[in-house]
């Protein structure tokens, strides 16, 4: 997991991450509630096979619909800034622990016996609600300190701001050297693009032609300033435009890096809560269903 | 024959004009002489549109001008129609250069080397200023400004920006987006303006955006008017004459300060400290017999006060004694007192009794009183609680208080009598009560807001001696020598200097001799070592902490050096009388032997932890070491998704007080833009109506009665209050869910443009139970709030 920061200092201890909220209280309790459904599961030994509809069964069930209900609760929780039931942290390392039970306090709900039907429908949607959770608490590791070890110490605003202002400054330039390559670096510029839509922020195409384009533009201006040898002053004006164009490539990578690492930690929710709905849906059917025609 | 007028009366501001227009009520020969173009100048350099507000609003507005709370063109229209009606002789381009004479025989000298003959003056001139102008030949052109409202009412213009202070820098920079903008600089650097400001700007001109001419003194403005541009600044530069043709001239040289002028007509100021005001009488009478004072420059910033003032110079200048606007609220004020029968008899009661506020003038005094309260407590009740974050200063008119501390873990009690004063420790460090006081019988107090005090501390010289003295003594006894007799510790207080250092500055380096030892009464200090030729950061001391006692000790060179991290203020105790008090009294001498002992084993650790000195060092140069609570963000653990402002935002009627991505960050340790809670506010230092205030929880915020100036958000150097304005609706969660629209946790939607700004800041949601709603929403557990003692003094222990 992450490293502390190096602050050996007790008021630092309050602040944990959520996956340790409490000394993973949440974590035990889950682990306490799958120890106790194996129990009951393993000690109920009905006549005839093991299923949902067997006391341990419905006990079992009514456990994990109260548990949907109380994940799902996050959203409502996460947006009332005012309540005092918990923290968000806590509800958080609830949040995690308690879903990733649920894949197994489900299974043994319905002794693992799946047909093509609603029961089962609910259980498979329950499964991709807890995959896209399990990527998104990964995701919620690992990239936090990228983006900062991207950014170094400017903001992504500040990146763009810069982007723009080594675009006028090399335009400038380029006008000095030669039209051609003041043409050619418009051209580039008005070619290069930042962000896009949500495929293009994830996986990044965009970004990858933008710097074909810079690397292109580069390799242009290389050939140009070989072809400055008796021309001192130009050689060096262009060389100038060189050091600008790098800097304005490695940023704009930079920018594009943000871009995508700050997509990747967000896309999953587009996945997650839509899901969630679907969950919460197919778990009434399934409800309504054993009830009416049990 | 000359007119002799019976009042001349200098500026037209809300004091000035209302004097003028009693004056003109009363019949009176006066004259009302104004610098500017137009009556009122401070008022009408406001931005276009801004909302006045009319303060404090217990106080009944007493002048022949009408004012209440409206828009700045609303206010100045009414004041020139009302000008006119009442007849005021007035006369504008007036400025007065000189006043001589005395009583009966003033002589004013305008600008114009015309001489004005009048009886009495009254000055009105506010503390702004007279802008200064170019001073060159045609600097009134009509394409010279001095002032620009709106950047984006110029188009395509080539503008000739004059100086190299913020407000140049800033008018340039917004200028140059549509604009082909020149900034003349008389020096070679920027190095004047605020590092934001001169960081842009030579970016700017690096970039091409802003062209700057260096070393440049104006010579002239020609117009020439058949030509495009029409203008041209001509300049001495340091390779010859240059011509810059242009449409427009912004002259930003700042203004002069008018107390120069002031002490020029032969008025006192008490103190060289630029914030002292002159001293005037319960008639508003300076020390120059005839002359009077009145408005800001007398101390009375707010608009109503002033005009009240106006009112009342001209009455008391006629002889009329008429009762202050203010004697009701005093009479308000006085009815706890016992034995109360008016308010004169008990102003000079507490004089009397109370020897640090002898020195005030009646009009101080009555001042003073109308911001304090009197306090009649029941014996045993607690006055502040020891670490409460109160800084209001306390003096015992009647009766006793008993204070309790703390000392090595024992219990003491002291009682202090009528005419002393308590609660200066905490006024002058800005840190927490170090004891807890309680009313004894009979107890009388005269409680007093921090900003009054310190008012009051800074104009009149008396009371500040007095109040330091305390401080020193009282300092020595609870932190150094406790069981120590009052007169063996005179010749150390008699030897102790009080220094004050800026941000930075060095108390001694390492290697020095030593030369005493520091007692910090206010600000903080970082302790470092040159380690493999670095300077690293050891560890962080706090006001009412002392340092050097290691090297006075053991008699070697300063082990270390110790630097400002803010604004610092610090009592040196020489070393000899200091030697000697150890010499005599063991128990000193063990107590500092155990600090001493403790702070090597604290160096040696914190030497172990170098990383840990970086962070401190990254704190440090954010300004937080002057902080009492301050919001870090764990970028290990921030997922970005803006929980802290969305509820900081949802909890504060739309507007978020947090800018969680905009601040710096030193490996994982990101410092948001967010309000730290400053020891010494700087957004406090000039709000007229006084409504920042800090709650004893240490919470700095802002009351219903800000009137939406900006001055908070000007002084705050860490950009962490705005102008907004909040909504009480709040959207419901479940109607966004069902049917969509505002979501929780968004910005309310753009209010009219007709209600007024008020300033927004963080006020750690004390208002919420369960603590500030950014750390409480966060998922992740990235967001904490610490007080940076806390977080930084190593843990002794280890």
């Amino acid at each position: 997991m992450r490293q502390p920061l190096p602050i050996a200092n007790p008021a630092f201890k309050r602040h944990e991450s959520f996956l340790v909220h409490q000394r993973f209280l949440y974590l035990k309790v889950s682990l306490a509630l799958c120890a106790a459904a194996l129990f009951a599961y393993f000690y109920d030994d009905p006549a005839g096979a093991r299923s949902g509809n067997s006391l341990t069964g419905y006990s079992l069930g009514v456990l994990s619909a109260l548990l949907i209900l109380q994940l799902a609760w996050m959203g409502i929780r996460k947006r009332r800034y005012r309540s005092r039931l918990g923290t968000v942290r806590g509800w958080a390392s609830a949040h995690v622990y308690l879903g990733l039970s649920l894949a197994l306090i489900a299974g043994l709900h319905c002794a693992f016996q799946f047909g093509w039907n609603v029961h089962s429908l609910a259980y498979i949607l329950l499964l991709l609600v807890i995959a896209s959770g399990v990527y998104g608490t990964v995701v919620y590791g690992g990239t936090p300190a990228q983006i900062t070890a991207n950014r170094g110490l400017l903001t992504r605003e500040a990146m763009i701001i810069e982007l723009e202002q080594l675009n006028e400054q090399s335009l400038r330039v380029a006008d000095a050297v030669n039209p051609e390559v003041h043409r050619r670096l418009l051209h580039s510029i008005s070619h290069a693009h930042i962000g896009g839509g949500l495929r293009t922020q994830v996986f990044g195409p965009e970004a990858a032609r933008f710097e074909e384009e810079a690397v292109s533009t580069v390799q242009f201006m290389a050939s140009q300033i070989a072809g400055m040898e008796h021309a001192a002053q130009k050689a060096e004006q262009a060389r100038g435009l060189m050091d600008l164009l790098a800097q304005r490539q490695d940023l704009a990578e930079r920018i594009n890096r943000d871009i995508r690492l700050h997509a990747r930690m967000q896309v999953w929710l587009y996945l997650h809560v839509p899901l969630t709905c679907a969950l919460l849906a197919a778990v009434i059917a399934h409800i309504t269903s054993v009830f009416l025609y049990r | 024959m000359e007119t002799i007028f019976k009042i001349a009366i200098v500026g037209s501001g809300p004091a000035g004009l209302s004097a003028a227009a009693r004056a003109a009520e009363l019949g009176l020969p006066h004259i009302l002489l104004e610098a500017e173009a137009h009556l009122s100048n401070t008022i009408y350099r406001y931005q276009k549109g801004k909302f006045v507000m009319a303060e404090p609003s217990v106080l009944p507005l007493r002048s022949p001008i009408s004012f209440a709370a409206g828009r700045r063109e609303q206010i100045l229209e009414t004041w020139n129609i009302e000008a006119r009606g009442h007849r005021i002789n007035h006369r504008l381009h007036a400025e007065v250069t000189a006043i001589s004479g005395g009583r009966w025989a003033f002589s004013l000298t305008l600008a114009d080397g015309e001489v004005i003959a009048a009886e009495h003056v009254v000055l009105a001139i506010g503390l702004q200023g007279n802008i200064r102008k170019l001073g060159c030949p045609g600097d009134d052109a009509e394409f010279v400004q001095y002032q620009l409202d709106d950047p984006d009412a110029y188009q395509n213009e080539q503008i000739v920006v004059v100086g190299a202070g913020d407000a140049a820098i800033e008018n340039a920079l917004a200028l140059s987006g549509h604009n082909q903008v020149t900034i003349i600089n008389r020096r070679g650097e920027f190095d004047r303006a605020k590092g934001a400001n001169n960081a842009a700007i030579l970016k700017a001109i690096e970039t091409g955006g802003v062209r700057c001419i260096y070393n440049a003194e104006v010579a002239a403005v020609e117009q020439t008017p058949r030509a495009n541009p029409p203008g041209v600044l001509a300049l001495n530069t340091a390779t010859g004459e240059a011509h810059v043709p242009c449409h427009r001239i912004i002259g930003r040289l700042g203004a002069t300060p008018p107390r120069k002028f002031v002490e020029s007509c032969g008025v006192h100021f008490p103190s060289a400290d630029p914030t002292s005001l002159p001293a005037v009488s319960a008639t508003y009478e300076s020390n120059v017999p005839g002359l009077y004072i009145i408005g800001a420059l007398a101390g009375f910033p707010l608009i109503k006060q002033a005009m009240n003032q106006g009112y009342e110079v001209v009455e008391f200048i006629e002889g009329h004694d008429v009762a202050p606007a203010d004697e009701p609220l005093l009479r308000q004020k006085f009815r706890t007192l016992p034995g109360f029968r008016d308010v004169n008899a008990a102003l000079q009661l507490i004089q009397q009794r109370v020897p640090v506020l002898a020195p005030l003038t009646l009009l101080q005094l009555r001042e003073f009183m109308l911001d304090s309260e009197i306090r009649t407590p029941a014996p045993g009740e607690v006055i502040f609680e020891r670490n409460d974050y109160t800084d209001s200063f306390y003096s015992i008119v009647d009766g006793d208080a008993e204070v309790e501390f703390e000392l090595e873990g024992q219990p003491r009690t002291v009682k202090l009598g009528a005419g002393e004063f308590f609660g200066e420790m905490s006024l002058i460090s800005g840190r927490r009560r170090s004891a807890t006081v309680r009313a004894g019988h009979g107890c009388v107090l005269v409680e007093t807001p921090r900003r009054a005090m310190n008012k009051l501390i800074h104009s009149v010289a008396a009371v500040k001696r007095v109040v330091d003295e305390a401080f020193l003594r009282r300092a020595i006894e609870s932190g150094i020598a406790p069981d120590v007799p009052h007169e063996a510790l005179a010749e150390l207080a008699a030897t102790a200097n009080l220094l004050s250092f800026k941000a930075g500055d060095v108390l001694f380096k390492e290697g020095d001799a030593s030369d005493g030892v520091y007692l910090i009464r206010r600000g903080s200090a970082t302790i470092s070592r040159t380690m493999a030729g670095r300077e690293v950061v050891l560890a962080y001391v706090t006001a009412g902490q002392s340092v050097g006692e290691m090297s006075l000790m053991s008699d070697t060179p300063r082990s270390a050096t110790v630097r400002a991290a803010v604004a610092l203020e610090a009592i040196r105790l020489a070393p000899a009388p200091f030697r000697g008090l150890l010499v005599r009294y063991p128990a000193v001498r063990g107590r500092m032997h155990e600090q001493f002992r403790q702070r090597v084993a604290q160096n040696i650790d914190a030497q172990r932890q170098s990383e840990r000195g970086g962070i401190i060092g990254f704190l440090m140069a954010q300004g937080v070491g002057e902080a009492t609570d301050v919001l870090l963000i764990d970028e290990s653990l921030c997922v970005r998704c803006d929980q802290c402002e969305k509820a900081c935002t949802d909890t504060h009627g739309g507007v978020s007080r947090l800018d969680r991505e905009a601040g710096p960050t030193y490996q994982n340790l990101h410092v948001p833009t967010s309000c730290r809670h400053c020891e010494h506010p700087h957004c406090m230092k000039d709000c007229p109506p006084d409504a920042i205030r800090r709650s004893p929880g240490g919470e700095v915020y802002i009351t219903d009665a800000c009137i939406g100036c900006g001055n908070c958000e000007r002084n705050c150097p860490y950009g962490v209050i705005h102008m907004g304005v909040e909504t009480k609706s709040q959207p419901s969660l479940w109607r966004w869910l069902v049917f969509g629209g505002r979501e929780p946790g968004t910005e309310g939607p753009k209010v009219h443009k007709d209600v007024a700004k008020k300033a927004a800041k963080c006020d750690m949601c004390k208002g919420l139970p369960g603590g500030p709603a950014c750390v409480r929403a966060c998922p992740t557990g990235a967001a904490l709030r610490v007080s940076p003692e806390s977080l930084l003094r190593a843990t002794r222990k280890a």
